[in-house]
């Protein structure tokens, strides 16, 4: 399936040994353009994904997954591509499921998750309480059925991509659960659709369990305190 | 004057000189010259005042001066700590959007040509 206005968004941070292949395996089955975010990287993983046929941003050092985003938003919204596709570098996604989340944005969504679960994805057991706990909250904030907060599978429409230009959670968890809580706040159209995911094709995840530990403790704070909270300025400090 | 008395004494001209070497090679901000001089003299301050501290905690009903002068100093720490904290993650929040404009201005690197 080929929708015009697509801008595929790669955040990457030292993926070297996978983007090349997502890189292809996005341009191959979608034929959009793709735009990696490296995230500053210490490896080749910038190099390697122009040369798969990827435009590349670089941070000129690391400031999260979220800031990443944001900057593949941003870019998004400048050049005037209506629609984002959010893609993990480190193969866990297959681009050959990315039309299951373009069609509720033509049906008006302004954003929709591409969800393990749904599609009968196992995960250990402490994580699956956590994961369920987060599914919880959040569907019930975002007044729909979310059941895979931290999927990092996502297509964006106009709406969605130009407010998110602007304003988007930075740090590890809150880029997907946090984004989350903002879209519902912001009164987007959210929906949820199944996809298979792959484990991860090659290369290390970026944070450790002891740093998910407290990234997961922070989110509590984030969700206790999101509704009484002022909005993100990115703009004006 | 006691000997401890006279070792406080020192100290705090010893603060009151380092801050004034920071601010000289401009390697302190004033604003934090200023906060810490005010610690410096306090410090001094105390020395002089022994007598008027123990009133001061007797008039609260702290039994022991010293006592005071710990807890107001703590107090007074925690304070600093939770503005330098505001401090830093203003600066943080900076950095990123500093950062994010660095990457746009460097601009977006062009694909490799392809044969496709």
């Amino acid at each position: 399936m080929v929708l015009t206005g697509l801008l595929v968004v790669i955040p990457a941070l030292n993926e070297e040994a996978t983007v090349a292949a997502v890189v292809r395996a996005a341009r191959g089955s979608l034929g959009a353009d793709v735009l990696v975010v490296d995230d500053g990287s210490s490896d080749r993983t910038a190099e390697i994904a122009q040369a798969a046929g990827a435009w590349v941003l670089s941070h000129p050092f690391n400031l999260g997954v979220g800031a990443a985003l944001r900057s593949g938003f941003r870019y998004a919204a400048e050049r005037g591509y209506p629609t984002v596709l959010q893609l993990d570098a480190d193969g866990q996604h297959d681009p050959a499921f990315a039309a299951a989340l373009f069609a509720p944005l033509e049906d008006g969504a302004d954003l929709v998750v591409g969800s393990r679960f749904a599609a009968g994805f196992e995960v250990g057991r402490a994580r699956r309480t956590c994961m369920r706990w987060l599914a919880r909250i959040v569907s019930r904030r975002a007044h729909v059925a979310i059941t895979d907060t931290t999927s990092g599978f996502r297509a964006f429409g106009k709406r969605a991509v130009e407010r998110f230009a602007e304003s988007y959670p930075t740090e590890y968890l809150s880029d997907t659960v946090e984004a989350l809580l903002l879209a519902a706040a912001w009164q987007l159209d959210i929906r949820e659709v199944p996809v298979e995911m792959r484990p991860r094709q090659g290369g290390h995840p970026s944070t450790g369990s002891v740093k998910s530990l407290y990234h997961l403790i922070r989110l509590v704070l984030v969700i206790a305190l999101d509704r009484v909270r002022l909005p993100i300025d990115h703009r004006s400090k | 004057m006691s000997k401890l008395q006279f070792f406080l004494l020192l100290v705090a001209i010893a603060q009151l000189v380092f801050v004034f070497e920071f601010v000289r090679r401009r390697k302190l901000l004033e604003s934090f010259a200023l906060l810490w001089m005010t610690v410096g003299l306090g410090g001094v301050a105390l020395v002089v005042l022994r007598p008027v501290i123990d009133d001061l905690a007797d008039a609260v009903g702290i039994a022991y001066g010293a006592s005071l002068v710990l807890a107001l100093g703590i107090a007074f720490l925690l304070l600093v700590c939770m503005s330098l904290s505001l401090h830093v993650s203003k600066l943080e929040s900076r950095v990123e959007v500093l950062a994010a404009e660095v990457a746009f201005l460097r601009g977006v690197r062009e694909p490799v040509a392809q044969d496709d």
